[in-house]
């Protein structure tokens, strides 16, 4: 019987540690996520959001329409999540967005890889039709969609979309 | 951290029995190395909770497919830890048999079987169900997506798949007594459910990431298991095998089906078998080389030979009386806790039915007792059919110990070891060895038979540190 009494208490001194450790966890990943949003802000305006065609694209058959109507690939900054890093480069021709390139998902484990392949898509279709990064989270893929929002933005920032 | 205190465990001492009598020391150390075993299980359990709550998995319940994710992922990680515990019980370590013995050991394997099977159902159903939810598809959709997109999940499902297989035919194995080989040969499907198992909890999940520390802990458990399974199951009975050269040197009949077979080896002093023990044979003749038995010493252990008394059933009752000399013979061994090193009391009463007689025979011939001070029972069915009468009656009269002879038959549809008549008598193990109290037991026979004597000791208000069996039913 002492036997089970201190099975019982062991246990609960390794459930208890885990726990605190688990809350600890938590209070770090928000701070990280907190520092990692406001570093970007300071970015976005900054130098991080460069367009990787400078000024024009390189096939300029098409003139931009106005002087002020941004052109080109513009790549936005690193979102951090708790599964991975977020990252996409917006296609701007004409001040219209013709395309959303994902550079980098969330690809900490297995299952995250599939649930970013699978919301990837369907964010770049809403972003096209809405033509701003204002856009529903996909259901299931709260973290990507989030991530991928907050990495678009500051590319469409960066060309002053 | 345990006191002496901790190890008496029984409460049910009866009033009137001699209570100051020092408990043995090599008991004391045996329940705490049992104690310390049993502790370091239920822990285990435990850290792979906590590594989920550390990883922040409380948070984690918030919507229905995030609860039914995490509560996968708790089940898959306890699930997988019993497995692992499973596997370690049956991988015959040294400490563990000195601690419970096989017997017991390998009953705490079969009852964590079903447990960790209905985790790991659970586990897939669990997150099957939360996936799709997440996803918002429908279950045969969303297996199909976590087949073909998630890493390493074909692996996992035939892992799942070989499991149920291996516990469903335990369980009629173990119903219906087939052979030993079936059982063992199933067994082999279980190392290969958890080998497939591994990738899939590295790659699919992200709690065991790439560079975490759980990921190390958890792979260094497998490393653990696979390590001792391979130390004790394989080499080191090979090398013993090899090491000790043991051959037929003799087979002496018994009675119809059952021989004495005598063998002969080199430094088998090393071995420290002692009698009551059992080791698994294999005899290198043709027919009998892919069976393996397990068989109890008949007779002390020698510094050149040992004896094992054994009934052959099927087939090898009639190649096992045929034994060529010369015979090179393999073993695993020797196992289980059925001898001296058991002893807590200074009397000791050794009862056994029919080939059962075999480590009773042995534990006679070395036990320490005074004369007077040891009473041997042995049952049978009618005067003829026991096995070893002449030798049990030579011993007994050489070391001063009491035979009784008990022969009849059980009454039918009543659960007693006696036969009809002294049941009705109200004779029970008390009335028979009035000393009970101050002596260590050891019963060896069938099972339900063994059981009964085990019931019956323990309603004379014998206390069950001082109650020996093991049974073993192949």
């Amino acid at each position: 019987m002492r036997a089970a009494a201190f099975a019982a208490l062991a246990s609960l001194s390794v459930l208890g540690a885990g726990w605190e450790l688990g809350i600890q966890a938590g209070v770090t990943n928000h701070s990280a996520t907190a520092t990692g949003s406001t570093a970007m802000g300071s970015t976005a305006t900054g130098s991080t959001a460069v367009p990787t065609t400078p000024g024009q694209p390189t096939t300029s058959a098409q003139p931009p329409a106005t002087a002020t109507a941004p052109s080109g690939t513009f790549t936005g900054t690193v979102a951090q999540t708790q599964f991975g890093n977020v990252q996409v480069a917006v296609t701007i021709a004409d001040g219209r967005i013709t395309d959303v390139t994902a550079l980098q998902l969330t690809d900490q484990d297995g299952r995250s890889v599939s649930i970013s392949n699978r919301a990837a898509p369907i964010l770049r279709d809403e972003v096209l039709s809405a033509q701003s990064a204002n856009v529903q989270n996909v259901g299931g893929a709260t973290y990507t969609s989030s991530g991928y929002v907050q990495s678009l933005q500051s590319a469409l920032d960066a060309a002053r979309f | 951290m345990l006191s002496p205190m901790s190890i008496d465990t029984n409460s049910r001492r009866p009033v009137g029995a001699p209570s100051a009598r020092p408990i043995h020391p090599a008991y004391r150390r045996r329940m705490r190395l049992a104690d310390t075993l049993q502790v370091l299980c239920v822990v285990s359990v435990a850290i792979v909770v906590a590594i989920f709550l550390a990883d922040g998995g409380a948070a984690r319940f918030t919507t229905p497919s995030e609860t039914l994710t995490s509560m996968g992922i708790v089940s898959g990680l306890v699930g997988s830890d019993l497995l692992l515990v499973m596997l370690l019980l049956a991988a015959r370590l040294p400490l563990i048999d000195r601690a419970f013995g096989h017997d017991r050991a390998m009953a705490v394997h079969q009852s964590l079987g079903k447990p960790a099977l209905y985790l790991l159902l659970a586990h897939a159903a669990l997150l099957i169900g939360g996936y799709a939810l997440a996803d918002n598809s429908t279950l045969p959709a969303e297996m199909w997506t976590m087949l073909t997109q998630l890493p390493d999940m074909p692996l996992a499902f035939v892992g799942l798949a070989l499991l149920i297989v291996v516990v469903i035919s335990s369980i009629v194995v173990v119903r219906r007594r087939f052979r030993y080989e079936a059982l063992h040969a199933v067994h082999l499907l279980a190392y290969l459910a958890v080998l497939v198992s591994i990738p899939h909890q590295l790659s699919v999940g992200g709690l065991l990431r790439d560079g975490s520390i759980q990921r190390y802990y958890w792979l260094a458990l497998y490393v653990a298991v696979a390590g001792s399974v391979l130390l004790f199951r394989f080499i080191i009975p090979v090398v013993r095998s090899i090491r000790h050269r043991l051959v037929v040197t003799g087979v002496d009949r018994v009675a119809p089906g059952v021989v004495s077979i005598r063998l002969g080896g080199r430094h088998l002093r090393a071995l420290n078998a002692s009698s009551g023990q059992f080791f698994i044979w294999r005899f290198w003749t043709p027919g009998l080389w892919w069976q393996a038995h397990p068989f109890s010493l008949s007779a002390a252990p020698g510094g050149d030979s040992l004896r094992i008394t054994v009934r052959g059933l099927g087939d090898a009752s009639v190649k096992l009386p045929a034994l060529p000399r010369g015979t090179r013979v393999s073993f695993e061994g020797p196992y289980g806790l059925f001898t001296e090193r058991a002893r807590t009391s200074p009397r000791i009463v050794l009862v056994a039915a029919g080939i059962g007689v075999a480590p009773i025979r042995s534990l006679l011939e070395s036990a320490s007792f005074e004369p007077g001070g040891a009473t041997v029972l042995l049952r049978s069915p009618s005067l003829g059919d026991r096995y070893l009468a002449d030798e049990m009656a030579e011993l007994c009269a050489r070391r001063g110990a009491t035979l009784r002879v008990i022969a009849g038959h059980r009454p039918p549809g009543v659960d007693s070891w006696l036969p009809a008549d002294a049941a009705a008598a109200g004779i029970t193990l008390a009335t028979l060895v009035p000393e009970l109290r101050e002596a260590d037991l050891y019963v060896c026979g069938p099972r339900r038979w063994t059981d009964a004597v085990v019931r019956d000791a323990r309603s004379a208000g014998m206390p069950g540190r001082q109650i020996h069996y093991e049974r073993f039913d192949w």
